[in-house]
């Protein structure tokens, strides 16, 4: 067995989630000093000595009973703790840490016991790398490893009414075969009781059947929830890096005997622990520069009018597909001046006479490894902080920023591109499509009845809110490219949050919501700003997650209604209008050229080709059924043609049947109009969103 | 003969009797090449088995809006997802009809490329094999040489070639070691 092997297996665990308990708790009781903490650090502590008694680990058990009778007396809160007692908890605290990490794996604990054993406190330098930061961020939290145990064991229980299932067929087989040699014998039980026979067997294995049903169906939802979860595993909550941060501020506070508060927001974002490792590094040289360069000694704080106690935020965001980490703190910003001066000792500003303005003198920080500290203490300096986060930049993909206001503070903030990414989305249907939003840019969705989805259609407006949101079936986004295959008309319409304000999709169908984890898509598949990214579903085919941002600029790129013509709009190139019937060329014409635009005709495939190759336009509008060409094979030609390809190719047909509009979505017509349903606003709208400009 | 030899000969047979199934099969002989005859539209064609990774049929594919016309959407490959590009349309000759099976291209990024038809599969003397005479013109670029068949001849397509293309058309510029 395992546990015979491992003994520690399962106290590993433990172990680790009681000391980020305690590591976290003890920076909570420095900073609000209470009985509540304290009994929460006390339970903490009292059941990892237990467990690790348990397991023998005499020295944890120890450390952890020595951790208990520092906090006994002030149970009933009688006061804060003495300073040398909180340097005794943080001295245990590093500890405990450090030999719970050195269990991490038998060959890990022969290989690296030396220094991880070696107490934290004694050594300044030390105590600058408390808990071992890797570790922290790379793994699970133990209650989410409970939440998926007990979805696979739910999964499992229900594999019980299966098993009742077979033996069921077995005994219904066995009845089928009985009755079976009667009728070929032919004589024994009378036909009335060989018919009854037979119906009752109909009818067990009818009910058999459906009892199966429902079995299959629970076991797959239950294994869409284990699925969900254990998807959920390969990320982290942001927050696993607080609690070493924090002890970061703190430890540097104290060496500079300053007083700072450290704040931490953002939490609960979770992200791919290969990208926490790395940022948390990183972070701890930027939360101790600004604690050592950043927040001033307290006199002069107090000079400025600033309250004693420095600030230190670090915040995590989560924005689309990237990931802000960002630290601020309330000190005295960027000493620009020192900046400067050792920038030009370098001769890093060269001869030019115009002096540096600040943005360029902060990206000098981040680039040229200059520090503003005017010595190199143990804690900070020599711009080694930024160098590292430069460097993490560089490694995930991400980007730098650096702000600075004298005298009020400064940040940095490191943004890194989310290859996974947890969310809940809303799943909608849309021309066959299901595609997901994020659920939280969903402002709220709106039922449309088939009027109210026709006006939002013509007006490409809908009434939200005490106003008129912009509008846009999402079929037509989704099938940029392609004809937009028959669908009903959208039956809800989903308002979206975003940066230009709330837009408003029509969809076919709202199909729930559900976690899921996003990706990037792949190199090879770029596609228009809609899509955002993609997630896998439940059969394991790729489901497009739709980008809020990109869909508000295809709403309102779509949207010509109401607004005055977008300024930047160049005039679209000439419609070429094929059909073989003289009315409805005319036709089409006086529709067109009342809308603004210029149109040549063409009365046949033939000669609309040879148009086409000598004047450039802006889109073909074609009949289907002509003499000669036809117009499937027109739009074939146009496409394979590269001098054509880019001409959008619009066909319209009598023909309404679903065949037709898929054979001339294939063939690379980019949308189908039929004449029966004939809608002048409908074609326009086409018509403008895909005519090529000048 | 003695029974030393025998024993010799015995488990030199053995040994060559293990070796025949541990070895690939298309490793056997360096004479011979593998193909899949495929059918691209309504014509036909050779892949050569050795680049790909996979094929196969009726996989859900996941439509993009996209500007690229050869583009079809995106495939779930045991949790990984792949562009899938229509072969007919790269090799200039588009069909209405969409593509039942997919082949997974060797090399990275993943990359698989959507034909109708799996005729079959062979394997054929590398003399069978001769180079085309290259003109230049359009999808000759992407072949590779033809190989001669009791049911006609069929051109190979290239495939590092025509995934050089979708490279192309994709803006994504062909980074040789990824390819690699």
């Amino acid at each position: 067995m395992a546990e015979g092997r491992d003994p520690l297996r399962y106290f590993r665990v433990e172990a680790r989630d009681l000391v980020d308990q305690i590591s976290a708790g003890v920076l909570d009781l420095d900073q609000r000093p209470g009985p509540e903490p304290v009994g929460r650090l006390l339970r903490a502590a009292h059941t990892l000595k237990g467990a690790a008694r348990v397991v023998k680990q005499k020295e944890i058990a120890d450390r952890a009973h020595a951790f208990e009778e520092i906090l006994v007396p002030h149970r009933t809160g009688a006061g804060a703790l003495a300073a040398e007692e909180m340097q005794e908890l943080l001295r245990l605290n590093d500890e405990i840490a450090a030999q719970v990490s050195a269990l991490q794996s038998p060959q890990a604990a022969a290989a690296a016991p030396s220094s991880a054993q070696q107490p934290a406190g004694q050594d300044p330098a030390e105590a600058l790398n408390p808990v071992p930061e890797m570790p922290m961020a790379a793994r699970a939290a133990t209650a989410d490893l409970d939440e998926l145990l007990d979805a696979i064991g739910e999964a499992n229980a229900r594999m019980a009414p299966l098993r009742n299932g077979c033996t069921t067929v077995e005994r219904l087989h066995r009845s089928a075969a009985t009755l079976a040699d009667q009728l070929r014998v032919g004589r024994g039980a009378p036909a009335a009781t060989t018919r009854a026979s037979a119906e009752r067997l109909a009818r067990e294995l009818g009910s058999a059947g459906r009892r199966f049903t429902d079995a299959v169906d629970q076991i797959e939802r239950e294994l869409h929830d284990v699925r969900a979860k254990a998807e959920g595993l390969r990320l982290v909550p942001a927050g696993t890096i607080f609690t070493a941060l924090r002890r970061a501020v703190r430890d540097a506070a104290e060496s500079q005997g300053k007083r700072i508060r450290f704040e931490a927001y953002g939490a609960d974002i979770r992200m791919g622990a290969h990208l926490l490792g790395p940022v948390s590094g990183a972070f701890l040289h930027v939360v101790r520069n600004a604690v050592v360069h950043g927040i001033e000694p307290e006199a002069e704080r107090l000079a400025a009018r600033k309250p004693a106690e420095g600030t230190v935020a670090v915040e995590v965001e989560r924005r689309g597909r990237w990931a802000v980490f960002r630290c601020a703190d309330d000190g005295r910003g960027f000493d620009l001046d020192a900046l400067r001066r050792t920038a030009r000792a370098r001769g890093l500003l060269g001869p030019s006479a115009r002096p540096p303005d600040q943005q360029e003198l902060l990206d000098l920080v981040l680039h040229g490894g200059i520090s503003t500290s005017p010595e190199v203490t143990e804690v900070a300096g020599r711009g080694i902080g930024m160098d590292a986060v430069r460097e993490v930049a560089t490694q995930l993909h991400g980007e730098v920023a650096v702000r600075s206001s004298p005298g009020a503070g400064a940040t940095v903030e490191l943004t890194i591109p989310l290859a996974l990414l947890s969310m809940t989305g809303l799943n909608v249907e849309a021309g066959g499509t299901v595609a997901t939003l994020p659920l939280d840019s969903v402002r709220g969705c709106v039922r449309l009845s088939a009027t109210e989805a026709a006006t939002a259609a013509t007006t490409g407006r809908i009434v939200y809110d005490g106003g008129a949101a912009p509008f846009l079936p999402l079929a037509e986004a989704l099938y940029t490219g392609s004809t937009v295959p028959d669908s009903p008309s959208p039956g809800a319409a989903v308002m979206v949050g975003t940066d230009d304000g709330t837009v408003a999709v029509g969809v076919d169908r709202l199909a729930g919501t559900s976690a899921l984890v996003a990706r990037p898509l792949p190199d090879l598949a770029p596609s228009t700003p809609v899509i955002g990214s993609v997630s896998v579903d439940a059969d394991g085919n790729p489901r497009l997650v739709l980008d809020p941002q990109g869909l508000a600029a295809e709403v309102l790129r779509g949207h010509v209604g109401g607004r005055p013509a977008a300024p930047a709009t160049a005039a679209p190139l000439p419609i070429l209008v094929v059909d073989d019937s003289l009315t409805t060329r005319m036709l089409e014409r006086s529709i067109l050229e009342s809308a603004g635009f210029e149109v040549d005709l063409a009365a046949s495939g033939e000669e609309a080709l040879e148009l086409a190759r000598s004047r450039r336009y802006g889109l073909i509008l074609s009949d289907i059924d002509m003499p000669g060409i036809d117009g499937f094979a027109l739009v074939e030609r146009t496409r394979a043609d590269p001098e054509l390809a880019g001409v959008p190719a619009i066909l319209v047909s009598s023909r309404a049947n679903a065949e037709d509009r898929d054979r001339g979505r294939a063939a690379g017509a980019a949308a189908y109009v039929i004449k029966g349903e004939f809608d002048q606003e409908e074609l326009l709208n086409h018509i403008r969103r895909l005519v090529v400009r000048a | 003969m003695t029974g030393r030899t025998v024993a010799e000969r015995v488990a030199r047979l053995r040994t060559d009797f293990d070796r025949s199934f541990a070895e690939p099969a298309r490793v056997l002989d360096h004479e011979s090449v593998e193909l899949l005859a495929i059918r691209v539209g309504d014509r036909p064609y050779a892949l050569c088995l050795s680049q790909t990774s996979g094929v196969h049929p009726d996989r859900p594919v996941t439509a993009l809006p996209t500007t690229l016309r050869a583009l079809l959407g995106v495939a779930g490959f045991a949790g990984t997802i792949v562009p899938v590009y229509d072969l007919a349309a790269l090799l200039g000759h588009p069909i209405a009809q969409r593509p039942r099976w997919l082949a997974l291209t060797a090399g990275t990024p993943p990359l698989a490329l959507a034909f109708h038809e799996l005729d079959h599969h062979l394997r054929v003397p590398v003399t069978d094999v001769v180079d085309s005479v290259t003109d230049g013109s359009g999808p000759r670029g992407y072949l590779d040489g033809m190989v001669r068949l009791p049911d006609g001849n069929r051109s190979i397509i290239d495939v590092p070639a025509t995934r050089a293309l979708v490279h192309q058309l994709a803006g994504h510029p062909l980074d040789p070691e990824e390819s690699r």
